[in-house]
């Protein structure tokens, strides 16, 4: 065994650095970080040396961050213990007469600065023959410059490139993912799972849909009924322990996990605790004769005109900011249907007086905007509150510095109408960023399937079809159409998971890789230095960034042969 | 009597060594139980035939048999804790692995409904002591046509399984296990099942060539397809991308045409795989893609490959001359004498590794472009020769050699349907010829069908469970488009095929009563440009159940209606219940629609 130990070392050895010289697609496989950092120089002689086993990462500054000492930690065995093999041999001389990388030195100025909306996530990274030093102005810059390191590492033994210098600083504040867990439940590890995953992307925002029409997962101390009646079974909650965990693994990863409480409407869940605060409820959503009560199967809104209505949401609302420590809290208001609060008798009275459904809907928003707020919290609504063309409340009610508007429908006109009017947004238009789309119809008798001459060349029956490709997902521009001034107002997007058709079983491909094409996006952009779409070159890094995420552990779905990947050019095509 | 025999089994728990220990003694007691039961069998028959309406909610098989009743009072029984699945004597060892399998299975299951049954549990029922499984011919092979059928009835305490052959035994324990659930494990009594397919040939194709799955996913798969009562995995091992496959007479095709060493199927490997298909009644048919699709080839012998390597579709031509229909070109010359050496290496390897009498070999996608780089083939051109000739010749110079091996060749339509380069019927003889429709849904079908050639349905309008995840060449244009794309979103086949649209369309549509016994079946098919072992789960299933009940006892109910929205609610429990066997299903809707029936409807075409 002894024996044969320092063959074998020498055999990784030939086969992790061997050959030489360095050319483009080799440098693209050594030097590759997912998403591409904004500046990132490799100086000649082009040197790669070993990381030392026993390799450090020591924190020059004294700090009490938590945080940033569980990321150091984890980073440490992860650059320690990866070793990451690229789809591509890298093919490139170690350096021997250099000595290994014993550590990494991080500067961190303002260890306590605390995660929210727009922190400094900067930082710079240099790594020198014999010492390489990680500056940044806080924890969550540190972080970000921590994951590149990691992915500059590789093979085994561990192999790094010297002579690196990286600035870099994203383009857009806002970078996240939002799951909805209330169509199908996902077990607090997948969430977990879901929150590294979006360390590694350098995302930065975990919106929770939390609840909906079809259950209500969560836990709450002041209202414990909700989740008692309204979850899917006594195992599929999520608990106020399982937030914490939740919300502090957020944290060590950088994410802030931002919560929705979806309300007015799809609130069927709630009724199951709460019957008479709730129009409309369990009913059926589209009947054959009359008005539809839902935009799919599940009715329900909260009955603005019951102030009881406001007794259970003053609970929640406020079990909410005790469990989530984030400023921003998520509102929902999207889709108002007429035809539900239209079956509620108060609420008819109130329109034969001569009241309008918009009213309904501002008499809502004026009973809790004010209290989230007097909670210290920025409240995010979907678009609709204020873009309905049917039930929609006037802007004088939303404050613009209290008040951002996140866009799902028609692309950037709507992004368009929103900062127009002077409110910031989270663009996840459902054109571009819905990661459920193009999975067919999942109504339970719906005959456009039954067609024996197959002549559905269309989008196949999924209402925002066709599938959102990566591709899709990394060209749009997210502030196109805009002024400059108004593209101030974009603070970034979110890819969306809205899960009438998944759960685990299919939460990792259904958002790898193609949030890694997001995280791109918004981070670095999606345009190399000549202003050209870069979506060429970005298959092959996102190939080789989807085998180590893959290898990391997380499902993401491959977009190519992996012949592609080892053939360069090949699998393009001549336009 | 036979009862368990310890074996181990590559992707299921071991059964426990004391418990089969203990059933050694009961052979002589077990033979007069069973002749008590089929004498009680007599008698119950009639009871059972007058509720020939009987109930059957509460319990779901998948697929759902022919003609399953439950009799009332509706009555559940427990499963005793010393439940023995015992049969006669026999020296089939496949059977004996699915009994000791699903013996396993049914006591340690303990599955839960979504729907909790609301079924009566009769505390006054003893539990039941046994299945026994009377097989007619325990030693038939696993073959196309084979009969499948089985009788089940479970009454009290006791509950018997006719089948004519290993293989009809296999589904009728599918079927029992099904019928199981809870903790402690509970079966419902008064019930009887009479079950046969109606098409023979019920499969999955896979890809193994443009990305790797590895053996272990492959099994689970086999494994899966069994659950679902799918009886042909149809691996489509190589390819242009990658040859995985290795082969003891041309070692180098895969260690030079694998994307790497650890990326292949050893001859090992292979006889696993085939093992654990027939311990699960699945019969796996070899794909070797030949002329076209074979680039991979040219690694170890790029004399015998015109194209090899070349750009797929150079800079300014046209489609139809292009070198490939996607990336990675190579055609195996067929006027090169060294090609047939090779393939007949190749050809002989596989048909000592795979004993199915069925051999796929592909002859799909010739594209003209590719031979007309050769010189070879210029000059054949030049000199007044086609490429249907050269084509010709291939065919001439293979498919002797594969019948003289007694193997049923099956072929892509292409060969005889192709509008560019094909080959006439009189060299494909019928009796030793299919052909797999793929493509002009059943308008294609008709054709080989009224040709006379038997077919099996792989439509891809229908059954390509790849579609609808867009295209993957790498810098394609079309996905930079500000306002969105309203189409199909650039996959050639989109849309993406939803349970129902398997589920619905039916194979025979169009064809008489004769052309329809042509018909074998069909398989859905995985082409693996965008899957890999991180999706194949979720990619196959629930879709391929879809398939399996179309294919097993139609989508129609007995009034003849489309019976797709009650098999919603059935396909949720079923792909729970497969979730929980470890086969990463998709969900079809959310959780609340099973929980709510009929809720999730529409009333109104949507």
């Amino acid at each position: 065994m002894t024996k044969q130990e320092p063959t074998l070392l020498l055999l990784l050895f030939l086969l992790s650095c061997s050959c030489f010289p360095v050319n483009n697609a080799q440098s693209t496989t050594i030097l590759n970080v997912w998403p591409k950092p904004r500046n990132l120089t490799w100086t000649l002689p082009y040197q790669v040396i070993i990381i030392a086993s026993n390799f450090t990462i020591s924190t020059t500054t004294s700090h009490h961050n938590k945080h940033l000492s569980a990321a150091i930690t984890r980073y440490q065995n992860l650059v320690r213990s990866e070793h990451y093999h690229p789809l591509a041999p890298p093919g490139v001389n170690i350096s021997t007469n250099l000595p290994p990388l014993e550590s990494l030195t991080l500067i961190v100025q303002d260890p306590d600065v605390e995660l929210v909306h727009a922190v400094d996530e900067s930082y710079t990274l240099s790594i020198l023959p014999s010492s390489a030093t990680l500056t940044a102005k806080t924890t969550w810059g540190a972080m970000r410059g921590l994951e590149t390191f990691s992915q500059l590492a590789w093979g085994l033994p561990t192999c790094i490139a010297v002579g690196v210098h990286v600035w870099d600083s994203p383009l857009y504040a806002h970078r996240g993912v939002m799951l909805d867990t209330s169509r199908n439940y996902y077990p607090v590890k997948d969430l977990l799972r879901t929150l590294e995953a979006m360390s590694m992307n350098k995302l930065n925002v975990f919106h929770w849909h939390v609840t909906d029409a079809q259950s209500f997962p969560l836990v709450l101390p002041s209202e414990p009924a909700l989740a008692g009646k309204g979850a899917y079974g006594s195992d599929m909650v999520y608990t106020p322990e399982d937030v914490k965990t939740i919300v502090e693994f957020g944290l060590d990863h950088g994410v802030r996990v931002l919560p929705e409480i979806d309300v007015p409407g799809h609130t069927g869940s709630w009724a199951l605790a709460y019957p008479d605060i709730v129009a409309c409820a369990n009913m059926f959503w589209w009947p054959a004769t009359g008005d539809v009560l839902a935009v799919e199967p599940g009715t329900g809104h909260l009955n603005p005109l019951n102030p009881k209505t406001y007794q259970v949401l003053k609970n929640v609302i406020l079990d909410m900011t005790t469990l989530f420590p984030e400023p921003f809290y998520h509102s929902g208001a999207d889709e108002i249907i007429p035809g539900c609060w239209k079956t509620d008798p108060t609420i008819q009275e109130y329109l034969s007086n001569g009241g309008t459904l918009s009213h309904v809907l501002e008499k809502f928003i004026n009973n809790t905007l004010p209290f989230i707020l007097s909670l210290n919290r920025t409240v995010v609504y979907w678009e609709d509150v204020l873009l309905s063309p049917v039930v929609q409340v006037p802007s004088t009610i939303l404050p613009k510095e209290h008040v951002i508007l996140q866009t799902w429908n028609n692309g950037h006109n709507n992004t368009k109408k929103i900062v127009s009017l002077g409110y910031r947004t989270i663009v996840s238009s459902s054109d571009f960023y819905y990661l459920d789309c193009g999975h067919g119809d999942f109504v339970g008798n719906n005959s456009i399937y039954d067609q024996q001459n197959g002549d559905d060349k269309d989008n196949g029956g999924s209402w925002c079809g066709p599938f959102k490709t990566w591709q899709t997902v990394y060209n749009y521009d997210i502030t196109y159409g805009l002024n400059e001034e108004e593209a101030k107002l974009v603070l970034g997007g979110e890819a969306a998971l809205w899960s009438e058709q998944s759960d685990s079983t299919v939460l990792d491909a259904r958002i790898w890789p193609r949030t890694s094409a997001l995280a791109e996006s918004l981070w670095s952009g999606n345009r190399d230095e000549n202003g050209k779409k870069r979506y060429a070159g970005a298959t092959d890094r996102l190939n080789e960034w989807r085998s180590r995420m893959v290898s990391r552990g997380i499902g993401a779905e491959p977009i190519q042969p992996l012949w592609c990947v080892r053939n360069p050019g090949m699998c393009n095509t001549v336009l | 009597m036979k009862s368990c025999v310890h074996k181990t089994f590559p992707a299921q728990a071991t059964p426990r060594t004391n418990k089969m220990i203990m059933m050694q003694g009961e052979p002589a007691l077990s033979l007069l139980l069973l002749q008590f039961f089929q004498l009680l069998l007599l008698f119950s028959c009639v009871a059972l035939n007058s509720n020939a309406e009987a109930s059957t909610s509460g319990i779901n098989v998948w697929p759902k048999p022919r003609n399953l009743t439950w009799s009332p009072p509706f009555q559940t029984t427990l499963l005793s804790s010393s439940f023995t699945i015992i049969t006669t004597n026999h020296h089939n060892k496949h059977l004996s692995a699915a009994i000791c399998r699903y013996q396993s299975l049914i006591k340690s299951e303990h599955h839960h409904p979504l729907v909790p049954l609301g079924v009566n549990i009769s505390k006054d029922l003893p539990p039941l002591q046994f299945l026994s499984i009377r097989v007619v011919d325990p030693h038939g092979g696993l073959v196309n046509g084979v009969d499948e059928s089985y009788t089940l009835s479970i009454l009290p305490s006791h509950a018997t399984l006719t089948a004519d052959t290993a293989w009809g035994a296999m589904r009728g324990l599918e079927t029992f296990s099904q019928l199981a659930w809870g903790n402690p494990t509970r079966v419902p009594v008064g019930v009887y099942a009479w079950d046969s397919p109606l098409y023979v040939h019920r499969g999955l194709m896979v890809d193994t060539a443009r990305n790797y799955y590895p053996v272990k996913d492959l099994l689970r798969t086999v494994e899966a397809m069994s659950m679902n009562k799918l009886n042909v995995l149809h691996l489509h091992l190589t390819d242009a991308e990658s040859f995985p496959l290795v082969l003891p007479s041309d070692p180098t095709l895969a260690e030079k045409g694998a994307y790497a060493p650890h990326m292949v199927y050893s001859p090992e490997d292979v006889k696993t795989l085939v093992e654990f298909g027939l311990d699960h009644g699945v019969r796996v048919i070899p794909e070797i893609d030949t002329p076209g699709h074979t680039a991979s080839w040219a690694l170890a012998h790029p004399d015998i490959v015109t194209c090899a390597n070349m750009f797929w579709w150079p800079a300014g031509s046209d489609w139809p001359d292009r070198l490939a229909s996607q990336p990675g070109t190579g055609h195996l010359n067929p006027l090169n004498s060294k090609t047939y050496k090779v393939l007949k290496n190749v050809i002989h390897d596989i048909t000592t590794l795979f004993p199915e009498p069925f051999f796929h070999s592909g002859a799909d996608e010739i594209v003209p472009g590719c031979w007309k780089t050769d010189s070879t083939i210029q000059k054949h051109l030049s000199n007044g020769g086609t490429l249907n000739q050269v084509l010709e010749k291939y065919i001439n110079s293979t498919l002797p050699f594969i019948v003289s091996l007694n193997r049923t060749v099956i072929y892509w339509e292409d060969v005889l349907l192709d509008d560019t380069v094909h080959v006439q019927s009189k060299f494909l003889p019928k009796e030793h010829v299919i052909l797999q429709t793929w493509q002009n849904g059943h308008s294609h079908t008709k054709r080989i069908v009224s040709a006379g050639y038997r077919t099996i349905v792989s439509s891809a309008e229908f059954y390509y469970l790849d579609c609808g995840h867009g295209t993957y060449v790498g810098n394609n244009s079309a996905y930079d488009n500000q306002d969105g794309d309203t189409g199909n979103g650039g996959s050639w086949c989109a849309p993406f095929k939803t349970w129902q649209t398997i589920y619905n369309y039916d194979i025979t549509y169009g064809l008489s009563e004769e052309e329809s016994k042509l018909v074998l079946g069909g398989e859905v098919a995985l082409w693996s440009e965008q899957a890999d072992a991180t999706v194949l789960d979720a990619r196959v299933w629930p879709r391929a159940s879809a398939l399996a009940e179309s294919l097993w006892s139609g989508n129609r109910d007995e009034k003849g209606v489309k019976r797709y929205a009650d098999a919603t609610d059935r396909l949720n429990e079923w792909r729970s219940r497969m979730v929980s066997r470890g086969i990463g299903a998709e969900p079809i809707q959310p959780l609340w629609c099973v929980k709510n029936p009929g809720m999730c409807n529409t009333q109104h075409p949507v």
